[in-house]
Parts: C-alpha cells; sequence; structure tokens
C-alpha cells in the first residue's frame, strides 16, 4: 500500500516539473484547414509547455483536434498561426526525433511486420551496421510478443496486432518524444494493461528521459500513466479548457492508485469536464467517443 | 489422419467437380456456336464456310506451321511470330516511354498540367492515323507498324500510372514523412509498390488493344504477319483462312490476356 503522505501537493509536482528542461513549446497555435466551404478552424490559440521527460496525455471529445494538434507537434501539419519548437528547434517537418504512432496504425500493406519496422529503423537511424538494425527491430518486436508474426503483412493481423506493430515502430527509432495517437484504443482490457506497463518500464529503462504526449478517450488510462492531463474544449476552434495534474507517486500500482483519494478525485474532474450533464455515481463508467 | 484425408479428397472433388462443370459450360456454348455457324453457312449455300471445312483448313494451317515458300507465302506460325515480335517491340518501347511519364504525370501538378492536355487530345485518335507518319518518318512499313503499337501502348499505360501515382493515400506518405524515407525509399517502399498494380491494368490494357491494331496495321503495311495473312487470304478468296486466322489471333490474345491477368493477381495487395 502506498502512504498517503507519498501524495505529493500540486505545488510541489509543479516544482519538480519545472525542474527538468523544456521539451516541447507549443506556442500560441492555431490550426486550419481550407476546405471547400472556407478555412476551418480546427484548434485556436493552444500554449503548451511540456517538459523532458514528462508524459501528457490528450483527451477530448471526438473530432476536437486531438489529432490535428498531435500533427502539429509531429510536423507533418503546419500551424497556420504560432509555432512549436521541439529540443530548442522550430518544427519545420517532421524529424526522427519524434516518434509517431497513428491514430489508424498506418503500416505499409505490401510490407510485412518485420519490414515495416526495419524500413523506419533504416530511415531514422544512421551510422549503424545492418545487424544492428536487426537487432532493434528483433528486439522492438520481442517487446510487443509479435515475434512469431513478423513475417506477417498487416492485413493479416488483428486491429490490436496493427497497433502494436504501430508503437514497436515508433519505440525502434528511439525518439526523445513519442506522439502516440490513441495507441491502445484498439486493444482488449488485458493487452492493454500489459501495454501501459511495457510504456512505462521502457520510459524507466531510459531514465525517463523520453517525452510522451497520448491522446486518448480513457480517463483511467490517462490518470494512471500520465503526469498531466490536457483537456480540450469541443470543436471548431478548440482551446485548452483544463489542465490538470497527476499527483499520483511513481511508480504507480493500478490495483493501489485506484483507492488513493486524489485518484478519485482526478477522475471526478475529469468525468465533470467531459460529460456535461453526469449524475449517475457509476465507478464502470469511462468516457467514450 | 483419416478424417483429414478425406476432407482433403472431398475438397479435390468440389474442386474437380467445379471445374468440370465449368468445361461443361465452355463446350455447351461452342458447340451453340457451332451449330448457329453451321446454319449460316448453310443458308448462304456455303458462300460463308462452315465449321467443318474451316477446320480443315484450320488444320492444315497448324500442321504445317513455318513452311517458307518464299516473301509471299509462309507458314502462319511464321506470320504469327512475326506479328507478336512487332507487338513485342512496340509493346515494350510504348511502356518504357509511357511508365516514367505516367509517373511524372502522376507526382507533379506541373507534369500533370504539361502533359494531361496532350494527351487527353491525342487518346482518342486511332493508332493507325499514324501509319503515314511512321512511313515518312522511318521510311519502312515495318518499323511504321512497329510505331503505330509504339503510340497504342503508350495511353492505357500512362493514364493507369499516373491515376495510381495521384491515388497514393495520405496515410502512407504520412509515414514516409513520419519515419523520414529518402527519395529513394518512398519511391521503391511506397510509390512503386503501391502503383505497380495500376501500372499492370495499364500494360494489360495495351496489350490487348496493341494486339487489336497489329491486325489492321499490318493490312495496311503488307509484308509477313497475321495481319497481312487476313488480307492476303480475302484476296486469296479464302474465307476459310480467314476464319482460322480469327481462331488464332482469338487465341493468341486470350493467353496474352491471361498472362498479364495473371501477373495483376500476382502484384495486387489488399490493405
Ligand atoms: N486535413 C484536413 N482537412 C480538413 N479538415 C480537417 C483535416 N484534418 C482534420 N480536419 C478537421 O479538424 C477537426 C479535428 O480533427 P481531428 O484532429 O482528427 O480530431 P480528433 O483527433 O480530436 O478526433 C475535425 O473536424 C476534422 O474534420
Ligand atoms: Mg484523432
Amino acid at each position: 500500500m502506498i502512504a498517503n503522505t507519498n501524495i505529493l501537493s500540486e505545488d510541489k509536482v509543479k516544482e519538480s516539473i519545472l525542474l527538468r528542461p523544456v521539451s516541447i513549446e507549443v506556442k500560441d497555435v492555431t490550426v486550419s484547414f481550407p476546405t471547400p466551404k472556407g478555412e476551418y478552424i480546427a484548434v485556436k490559440n493552444i500554449d503548451l509547455e511540456i517538459r523532458k521527460g514528462e508524459i501528457i496525455s490528450l483527451i477530448g471529445h471526438s473530432g476536437c483536434g486531438k489529432s490535428t494538434l498531435m500533427s502539429t507537434i509531429s510536423g507533418m501539419v503546419k500551424p497556420s498561426k504560432g509555432e512549436v519548437i521541439v529540443n530548442g528547434k522550430k518544427v519545420t517537418g517532421a524529424g526522427p526525433d519524434r516518434g509517431i504512432v497513428f491514430q489508424n496504425y498506418s503500416l505499409l500493406p505490401w510490407l510485412t511486420v518485420y519490414e515495416n519496422i526495419y524500413e523506419a529503423v533504416d530511415s531514422c537511424i544512421k551510422g549503424i551496421s545492418t545487424d544492428e538494425k536487426h537487432a532493434i527491430v528483433e528486439e522492438n518486436l520481442a517487446m510487443v510478443n509479435l515475434t512469431p508474426h513478423q513475417d506477417k503483412l498487416p492485413k493479416q493481423l488483428s486491429g490490436g496486432m496493427k497497433q502494436r506493430v504501430a508503437i514497436a515502430r515508433a519505440f525502434a527509432i528511439n525518439p526523445s518524444v513519442l506522439l502516440l495517437d490513441e495507441p491502445f484504443g484498439a486493444l482488449d482490457a488485458l493487452t492493454k494493461g500489459s501495454m501501459h506497463v511495457e510504456l512505462l518500464k521502457l520510459w524507466n529503462l531510459d531514465n525517463r528521459n523520453k517525452t510522451i504526449i497520448m491522446v486518448t478517450h480513457d480517463i483511467e488510462e490517462a490518470i494512471f500513466l500520465s503526469d498531466r492531463i490536457v483537456v480540450l474544449n469541443n470543436g471548431p476552434a478548440a482551446t485548452i479548457k483544463e489542465i490538470e495534474i497527476v499527483g499520483l507517486p511513481r511508480p504507480r500500482n493500478k490495483k493501489d492508485i485506484v483507492n488513493l483519494p486524489e485518484y478519485k478525485s482526478i477522475r471526478e474532474r475529469l468525468l465533470n469536464l467531459l460529460v456535461e450533464k453526469f449524475s449517475i455515481e457509476d465507478d464502470g463508467v469511462k468516457f467514450e467517443e | 489422419m483419416d478424417k483429414s484425408n478425406q476432407q482433403l479428397g472431398a475438397a479435390t472433388l468440389k474442386v474437380v467437380t467445379y471445374r468440370t462443370g465449368r468445361f461443361l459450360y465452355f463446350l455447351l456454348g461452342m458447340s451453340f456456336m457451332l451449330i448457329i455457324w453451321h446454319v449460316a453457312s448453310l443458308s448462304t449455300d456455303g458462300e460463308l464456310p462452315g465449321p467443318i471445312q474451316t477446320f480443315s483448313v484450320f488444320y492444315d494451317l497448324v500442321s504445317h506451321p513455318f513452311y517458307d515458300n518464299g516473301p509471299n507465302d509462309k507458314g502462319i506460325g511464321n506470320q504469327l511470330l512475326s506479328s507478336l515480335e512487332r507487338v513485342t517491340k512496340g509493346f515494350i518501347i510504348g511502356s518504357v516511354i509511357a511508365i516514367p511519364l505516367g509517373l511524372i504525370m502522376g507526382s507533379s501538378t506541373l507534369g500533370m498540367n504539361l502533359l494531361n492536355p496532350m494527351v487527353q487530345v491525342l487518346r482518342p485518335v486511332s493508332p493507325l492515323a499514324w501509319f503515314p507518319i511512321g512511313l515518312v518518318a522511318f521510311q519502312s512499313a515495318q518499323t511504321s507498324t512497329v510505331f503505330v503499337i509504339i503510340i497504342t501502348s503508350l495511353w492505357p499505360t500512362l493514364i493507369n500510372t499516373a491515376f495510381g501515382v495521384s491515388t497514393i493515400p495520405q496515410d502512407h506518405k504520412n509515414v514516409a514523412k513520419a519515419f523520414g524515407f529518402s527519395t529513394f525509399k518512398y519511391i521503391t517502399k511506397v510509390l512503386l509498390p503501391f502503383t505497380l498494380p495500376h501500372i499492370i491494368t495499364g500494360l494489360r490494357l495495351s496489350v490487348g488493344i496493341a494486339w487489336m491494331v497489329i491486325v489492321a496495321a499490318e493490312m495496311l503495311s503488307g509484308g509477313v504477319g497475321i495481319g497481312f495473312f487476313v488480307w492476303d487470304s480475302w484476296n486469296a478468296l479464302s474465307l476459310e483462312k480467314v476464319f482460322s486466322a480469327i481462331l488464332i489471333i482469338g487465341l493468341v490474345g486470350f493467353v496474352l490476356d491471361k498472362t498479364f491477368k495473371s501477373l495483376q493477381t500476382r502484384y495486387s495487395y489488399d490493405s
């Protein structure tokens, strides 16, 4: 059992976060898309400062612009106003310092599981031998338990397996920032649980140096994994509604933290932010699309 | 063990009966056609040769396919081979031009804007209209025939290749961007694998049309070739030979199409 006294006050958490160097700065970012009906503003005036090694969750209703914000940080989408700075450099395009798990997996259908990961490693990691590249691919395949399926094509995989390939691919290039767009959405509860643990293990292995931004619809998942949870307003022109600080001490244990009052109060606050007319107390309730 | 063997046996039996079924339908359709042909022949008092006369001529033709009695009297095999040779040359040259042009057209707006109007205007023109141009340019009826086939093979391949490239899904492009694929890797791991089925579709259409056009082109050019053979047989008033040639042209076209169809199946993928 974790004693209640271990729970860090919000101020203390803020303080400890502020000791770390800045990893990502989203400065007054507005993203709009040209549509036949004119400009569509997806997200507006987003300001966010993320420190090195933080795990941040983005939560918000479907279509509010979570993926758009992720794409802006990854450099796939250019902001129409403002700028994003990653590791001190202004983002002008995608780069191997940011590993992406796309919402729809985006595996290349003509490449096997192994090749999908290998091509990413081959492009992103320079200056190592082919043998070392293969070793990296094998290690990451084993991490997501897909070694027995390495020669299959994406069409032969279930949704959850595809997601694990996409995760392995993003991890394999060893980026300093991981951008995960609903990475565990298609997984069953059991696999999801073990992937959470794997994610935290990897993060710990690297001395908690990797910054992780994750889009999710799952409040429990967000609380279990994150340091801070960014709640977005509904679009169009979505802004940040609230940033919740999760002061639960690490390492966290799923079974234990659910009993902490801090956990319950965060969960309550998130539910109130996300579900407009929340009235029935139901422990099993989850925020869905 | 026994059980699985039985199952296997049942499955094989199913395939066999399916194939036999298909074959029976084929025979039925063929007999139907032969009867109509026969009746048509009778109703013209034999002016139009019937299946029996045709098949005896056909048999003569194919039993000595490669004799050579001078420039105007060669076996059907020689005629066929020289047509196939022209189609192959024209088709290969045409494809070698069309595929890169299609890739350029599909991948750049500038390429599309430059090439598309020209393609749209030239594509509807019967390739035979290029024959005189070829004659002037190459001073040879044979080369001019190949030239006509080159023109024929351009359009379907060009258009399908360009379409393929221009429809590469954004998702695939995003992968290449996100993981920093080099241009070479993008071309070999994204662009070509996605476009290949479209290119093969284009090639299949091209070769089909080329095989149709070669007959007409050789009627114009003379010399040796299956098209010339048809024309020559008509001049010699041997409709049996014309019918035989039609059969052979049809069979060869069928085989060509099947070959490209199997390529299509081989290189298609579903996402
Ligand atoms: N390329 C685009 N062109 C036009 N509209 C877009 C584009 N990408 C996203 N949008 C719009 O922006 C809004 C936010 O989309 P998205 O970021 O995918 O939402 P979320 O990931 O939160 O579900 C949606 O209304 C979507 O239709
Ligand atoms: Mg999304």
